[in-house]
C-alpha cells in the first residue's frame, strides 16, 4: 500500500471513530437479519430463527472488540498516545524539561538568527527586478583588481553593445551639506543616472524615483531620501515630498523616499541625479565612476562579459595612450555586492551550529541520567508486551516533542537575535536583503529541531530500552549495575564531544581575537591621540573659483593655527586610513609608459600635517610658505591659460615641490636618496622631503606609495570636501568648539560634517573585525557554559553513583586527597581526550578561517594553550564540585545511599 | 474454525480474497459462498470473518462500499483492490506449493 493510502486509511480512521461505530454495527446487523430471513424461509419459527442465528453468531461485543483491533494499529493513533503520554512525563518533571528545552531554545535559537542572515546575504535573490540580469560593471588597468569606470568608456559601451538592455552610471558616496529648515548638517550623497532606480526595478516607498531626462542640461534639482535619513531628520513627515532642501546652497526637490530595506549603497543618505553631459563625465583616463547593467533575457554574463571586451579592445587602438591594458570587468552584481562575507557567514554559521551540537549532547546527557531512574517504568512497559521498537518510539517522541518546543521558544530567541544584529552589524556588512525571521528561517528551524530531537535521543533511548527485566524489577540495592554501565561510555563520549568542540569553538575565537588585539596594535603611521578631524564643503554658489577656495581654507587655518589649545592645525584633501585617490606617475628617464607602476595616493596638505600625526620627517624638509606661493602662481597662470597649448606650456615650466612617503621611494628610487629627483604627475614634481607611511586602506594592507602636495595644488575644484585636522589638548568637545567656532566666524551657513576623533577613525576601519570577535565570542562564551554545565552533570551523576563507595573508603580511613585524587583521575582522563581532540579539530578548521586572520596563524601555540589551559581549568572544577559535595556526606549516610 | 492462528489467519484471508475475486459481496454473503462452495467443509465463523474483513480493508487489499441487498436493504458490500488481487495470486501460489509439499510428504507411506 502507498503510504499516502495508509496516511488517509489511519486519518479516516481517526476522524470518523463515531461514524466507524455506527457501521460496525449497521454491518453486524445486516448480517444477523439476513441469516433470521434465511432461517425463517428454512421453516423455523421467528423466535426460533432469531436464537439459532444469535447462537451461530457468537458474541457480538467480542466480535466488535476485534474488529476495532484490526483497526488500531494505526500509527497515528499510537503517534497521539505518545504524544499524550510524552507530554504527561516532560510536564510531570519540570525541572529536567526546563534545563532541556531552555538548553534547546538557546541552540536552535542562535541557529535560526544567523540562518537568517545566510538567508538574507546568501540565499535570498537581490530584491530587483529579474535579479539574475543585473550586473556590476568595473574595469580593468594595468594593475590587478577592479577599477572604477571611465566616464567615456561608459558611454562609448553603451552605445555599442549587442548584450545590455540598459546601463546605469553613479558615484562613489560623496559628503554634503544639507540644509533644511534653519539646521545644517553633513549627509552622505550619491549622484545616479536617471535610469538607475528604474532599472534595477525598484520603487520609492512615496513618491517616485528619478524620471527620464532629469539627467540632462545639468541635471535637475530633484533628491530622493533614504528612510534612515527621511525618519532622522524629518521624522517619517509624509508630506515631505515636494518639500524643498538646500544641498551645497542648492535648492532641491524632494520627490521620495527609498523603502527601508534599500541597501544597495548603505550609506547613502540622499540621492541626486547625475548631470550625464559629455563634458561633465571626466576625459579618459579618469576612472572614477560606478556602474550597472542589466543584461538582455537569455544572455549569459559570459557573452555580456566577450561583447564589452571587443569593445574594450577597439577603444585600446583607438585611445592607445589611456585605454592601454583597459578591459571591461562585468561582475553578477550578486557577487559584487557580497564578496568575500559570504566566507565569513558560512564560518558564523558553522560556529553556531558547533553551539548547537554542544547544546544536543547536553541534553543527550540529561536524558541519559533520566533513563536511568525510568529502568523500572521501562522494565514494567517491557514486561506488559511493548517491543524494543515500541519503546524507542515512545523516547524518540518524547525527545522530539522536547526539542520541538525548544525550537518554539528559539524561533523567539531567533526574532531577538535578528533585532540585535539587524542593529549591530556595520553597514560596511553588505546585506542585500534586510535579516528577517522569515520563512525559510522557521522551516529550517522546524527541521532543525526534529533533527536533533532525533540526535540527542536516538543515543539515549537505544541505551535504556535495552532493559533486562528481571534485573530491572529487582528491588533497589539488590539490582545489577549492567545496564548503567553500558550508558557510561555513552555518558563519556558525550563528554569528551563536548569538551572537544567548546574547545575548537573557543581557539576560533581566539584566533579573532588575537587578530583585533593585532589590528589594534597595528602601527598606522600616525599618533592619534589628541587629533580631531572635521569636514567642510563649500557651496559651488559662493565660491565657484580657485581664488575663493584659496583665500577661505588660508582664513580658517590661520584662526585655527592662533586659537587656544591647538598645538598644531592642517587643511588635507585627505585623511589617514581614507585611501582611493590614486594614480599612476611616469619617471622621467626610466619609464616609458605613464600607465605602469605601482599606483600612487595622492594627498595634499597645508598647515601642520606632519607635526598633527606625529608622522616622521626622515629626510630633506616640510613644506615651506614658499612651496604654497610657488604652486599657487603656476595654478593661476594654469587657469589664466585660454587654449590647450598655452596650458601645456605652463605645465612644462614649472617644477613644484612634493613629499613623498617611505614606500613611494623606496619603490622608484630603491636604496639612493629620493630627495631632489624629479617625477610626473600631470606637471613635473621634485622630491624635497621624505615621511613616514601611514596606512591608507585597511590596516591589514601594507601602506601604498604616497605622494603630499600643497592643497593649493588641489583647490581648483572648491567645492569637493576638505578635512580640517587640529591636535591640542583639550577634549573632544572643545576641540569641536573651536573648529565650528572658526568656520562660523568666517561663514555661518556653512556645516561642520564627519566630526571624528582619529582613533575613531581607526576604530571604524577595524568595525568588520571587531564584530566577528564578538560575535564569535559570543558563541564560544555560551558554548563553553553549555560544555561546563555538561560536564559538571556528568561528573555529578558519576560521583553520585561512587558516594557509597566514597563513604565505605573513608570509613575505612582514606584520606582525602587520595580520594580526591581518584575520582580526578577518571574525570582527567575524559578532560584530556576531549582536550586532545579538540585541538586536532580546532587546526583542521582553523585553517578555513585563515583569510580573517592577522598576525596569528592558523595554528597559533600560545591561542591553543591558553584555551586548553582555561578549558581544562573550567572542566575540573565542574568535576572537584561533585566530589567535594560527596566528601562531606556523613559516612553512615553514605553507606545507607542508594 | 476457533480464533485465528497465524496459519489460520492466512487461509482465511485467502479464501476470502479468492472469493471476492468473483463480484463485490457484503459478509453474509462471503461466509454463505464459501461454504456452499467447499460443499460445507468450510466453515467460517462471523466472529472471525468480520475482524479478517476489517483488517483486509486497513491493510487496502479490500475495499468497502454501502450499497443495496437483494432484499433492498443497506449493506456493505466489499471489493477486491489491484493490491489485493496482486497479494492474492501470490498468496495462492504459495498456497499450492505449500499444499504440493505437504501432498508429497503424506504420499511417502
Amino acid at each position: 500500500m502507498r503510504w499516502i493510502d495508509k496516511l488517509r486509511m489511519g486519518v479516516r480512521t481517526l476522524l470518523r471513530r463515531k461514524a466507524e461505530e455506527r457501521e460496525l454495527d449497521a454491518e453486524l446487523r445486516f448480517h444477523l437479519e439476513h441469516q433470521v430471513a434465511q432461517n425463517l424461509a428454512a421453516g423455523m419459527t421467528p423466535s426460533e430463527a432469531r436464537r439459532a442465528a444469535l447462537i451461530d453468531f457468537g458474541g457480538v461485543e467480542q466480535m466488535k472488540e476485534d474488529c476495532r483491533d484490526m483497526r488500531k494499529a494505526n500509527w497515528i493513533e499510537d503517534l497521539l498516545q505518545d504524544l499524550r503520554y510524552a507530554a504527561r512525563m516532560l510536564a510531570s518533571s519540570t525541572g529536567f524539561t526546563a534545563v532541556a528545552v531552555l538548553t534547546l531554545a538557546l541552540g536552535i535559537g542562535a541557529n535560526t538568527a544567523i540562518f537568517s542572515v545566510v538567508d538574507a546575504v546568501l540565499l535570498k535573490p537581490l530584491p530587483f527586478r529579474q535579479p539574475e540580469n543585473v550586473v556590476a560593471l568595473w574595469e580593468t588597468e594595468t594593475a590587478p583588481g577592479s577599477f572604477p569606470l571611465n566616464g567615456m568608456d561608459y558611454l562609448d559601451w553603451r552605445e555599442h553593445n549587442k548584450t545590455f538592455e540598459s546601463m546605469s552610471l553613479y558615484s562613489w558616496p560623496n559628503s554634503a551639506n544639507v540644509s533644511a529648515n534653519d539646521t545644517s548638517e553633513g549627509a552622505v550623497i550619491v549622484r545616479t543616472q536617471a535610469n538607475f532606480f528604474s532599472q534595477l526595478g525598484v520603487q520609492a516607498q512615496t513618491g517616485r524615483t528619478f524620471a527620464e531626462g532629469e539627467d540632462q542640461n545639468g541635471g535637475s534639482h530633484v533628491v530622493i531620501l533614504s528612510d534612515g535619513f527621511w525618519k532622522k531628520q524629518f521624522g517619517a513627515r509624509q508630506d515631505i515630498v515636494g518639500g524643498t532642501l538646500r544641498l551645497n546652497g542648492e535648492p532641491y526637490t524632494v520627490i521620495g523616499v527609498m523603502p527601508v530595506w534599500y541597501r544597495m549603497q548603505a550609506t547613502a543618505n540622499l540621492w541626486i541625479p547625475l548631470d550625464m553631459a559629455k563634458d561633465k563625465l571626466g576625459s579618459r583616463g579618469n576612472h572614477q565612476w560606478r556602474a550597472i547593467g542589466r543584461v538582455k533575457n537569455g544572455v549569459t554574463i559570459a557573452q555580456a562579459r566577450a561583447d564589452l571586451h571587443a569593445i574594450a579592445q577597439g577603444l585600446e587602438k583607438q585611445y592607445p595612450g589611456n585605454n592601454k591594458n583597459v578591459d571591461a570587468i562585468v561582475k553578477p552584481m550578486k557577487e559584487d555586492l557580497i564578496g568575500d562575507f559570504q566566507s565569513q557567514v558560512l564560518i558564523l554559521f558553522g560556529a553556531v551550529a558547533l553551539v548547537l551540537l554542544i547544546a544536543c549532547a547536553n541534553v543527550a546527557n540529561l536524558l541519559l541520567a533520566r533513563s536511568t531512574s525510568r529502568r523500572r517504568e521501562i522494565a514494567v512497559r517491557n514486561a506488559l508486551g511493548a517491543g524494543r521498537g515500541r519503546l524507542v518510539r515512545q523516547m524518540l517522541t518524547e525527545s522530539i516533542l522536547l526539542s520541538l518546543v525548544g525550537g518554539l521558544l528559539g524561533v523567539v530567541i531567533a526574532y531577538l537575535g535578528a533585532t540585535i544584529l539587524r542593529s549591530v552589524l556595520p553597514a560596511t556588512i553588505p546585506q542585500p536583503n534586510p535579516i528577517t525571521v522569515g520563512v525559510l528561517p522557521l522551516l529550517f528551524t522546524l527541521l532543525v529541531s526534529l533533527f536533533v530531537g532525533v540526535l540527542f535521543g536516538f543515543a539515549p533511548a537505544m541505551q535504556s530500552s535495552a532493559v533486562d527485566s528481571t534485573e530491572a524489577l529487582k528491588p533497589k540495592g539488590m539490582a545489577g549495575d549492567n545496564a548503567s554501565k553500558r550508558g557510561q561510555w555513552l555518558r563519556d563520549v558525550l563528554v569528551v564531544s563536548e569538551i572537544a568542540l567548546s574547545l575548537a569553538l573557543l581557539i576560533g575565537a581566539g584566533l579573532l581575537l588575537r587578530t583585533f588585539a593585532n589590528l589594534r596594535a597595528t602601527d598606522t603611521g600616525v599618533r592619534g591621540d589628541g587629533v580631531l578631524t572635521a569636514s567642510v564643503l563649500l557651496p559651488a554658489k559662493k565660491y565657484q573659483t580657485f581664488e575663493h577656495g584659496r583665500s577661505f581654507y588660508l582664513q580658517l587655518l590661520d584662526k585655527l593655527q592662533t586659537s587656544p589649545g591647538i598645538q598644531a592645525a592642517a587643511i588635507t584633501t585627505k585623511l589617514p586610513m581614507r585611501g582611493g585617490n590614486n594614480g599612476y606617475i611616469k619617471i622621467p628617464g626610466q619609464q616609458e609608459e605613464e600607465m605602469t607602476g605601482p599606483l600612487v595616493e595622492n594627498t595634499s596638505v597645508r598647515g601642520d600635517y606632519f607635526k598633527a600625526f606625529r608622522i616622521p620627517l626622515l629626510a630633506g624638509r616640510e613644506f615651506q610658505a614658499d612651496d604654497h606661493e610657488l604652486t599657487t602662481k603656476c595654478l593661476r597662470e594654469y587657469l589664466a591659460a585660454k587654449t590647450e597649448p598655452e596650458r601645456t606650456a605652463v605645465g612644462k615650466k614649472y617644477v613644484l615641490p612634493a613629499i613623498i612617503n617611505q614606500t613611494m621611494a623606496r619603490s622608484f628610487w630603491s636604496k639612493q636618496d629620493a630627495v631632489g629627483k624629479v617625477f610626473e604627475s600631470f606637471v613635473l614634481f621634485r622630491v624635497i622631503g621624505v615621511v613616514g607611511d601611514v596606512k591608507q586602506q585597511e590596516l591589514r594592507s601594507a601602506a601604498m606609495p604616497e605622494a603630499y602636495y600643497p592643497l593649493e595644488w588641489d583647490l581648483t575644484s572648491p567645492n569637493s570636501p576638505y578635512a580640517i585636522v587640529v591636535q591640542g589638548a583639550g577634549t573632544g568637545e572643545a576641540l569641536t568648539g573651536t573648529i565650528r567656532g572658526a568656520v562660523r566666524s568666517l561663514d555661518d551657513g556653512l556645516a561642520v560634517i564627519g566630526v571624528r576623533t582619529m582613533p575613531q577613525i581607526i576604530a571604524e576601519s577595524m568595525l568588520d573585525t571587531q564584530y566577528e570577535a564578538v560575535l564569535l565570542g559570543t558563541m564560544a562564551v555560551l558554548a563553553l557554559i553549555l560544555a561546563a554545565v555538561g560536564t559538571y552533570g556528568v561528573m555529578s551523576y558519576i560521583v553520585g553513583r561512587r558516594t557509597n563507595e566514597i563513604g565505605i573508603r573513608m570509613a575505612l580511613g582514606a584520606a582525602r586527597p587520595r580520594i580526591v585524587g581518584m575520582v580526578l583521575r577518571q574525570a582527567g582522563a575524559l578532560v584530556l581526550t576531549g582536550i586532545v581532540v579538540g585541538l586536532l579539530g580546532a587546526a583542521a578548521g582553523a585553517r578555513l578561517m585563515q583569510g580573517l586572520l592577522v598576525g596569528v596563524k592558523p595554528v597559533d601555540p600560545l591561542t591553543y594553550g591558553s584555551v586548553a589551559g582555561l578549558l581544562a581549568g573550567v572542566a575540573l572544577l565542574a568535576c572537584f564540585l561533585p566530589v567535594r559535595r560527596a566528601m562531606r556526606v556523613d559516612p553512615m549516610v553514605a553507606l545507607r545511599y542508594e | 474454525m476457533g480464533k485465528p492462528t497465524d496459519l489460520v489467519q492466512g487461509t482465511l484471508d485467502l479464501l476470502i480474497l479468492k472469493t471476492l475475486a468473483l463480484e463485490p459481496m457484503h459478509g453474509w454473503a462471503i461466509s454463505h459462498r464459501i461454504r456452499a462452495v467447499s460443499k460445507e467443509v468450510l466453515q467460517v465463523n462471523q466472529g472471525a470473518l468480520y475482524p479478517a474483513l476489517h483488517r483486509l480493508e486497513q491493510n487496502g487489499w479490500i475495499k468497502a462500499e454501502w450499497g443495496e441487498s437483494e432484499n433492498n436493504r443497506k449493506a456493505k458490500y466489499y471489493s477486491l483492490t489491484r493490491a489485493g488481487r496482486k497479494y492474492m495470486e501470490k498468496e495462492e501460489a504459495n498456497w499450492e506449493r505449500l499444499s504440493a509439499a505437504i501432498g508429497l510428504v503424506l504420499k511417502i507411506n
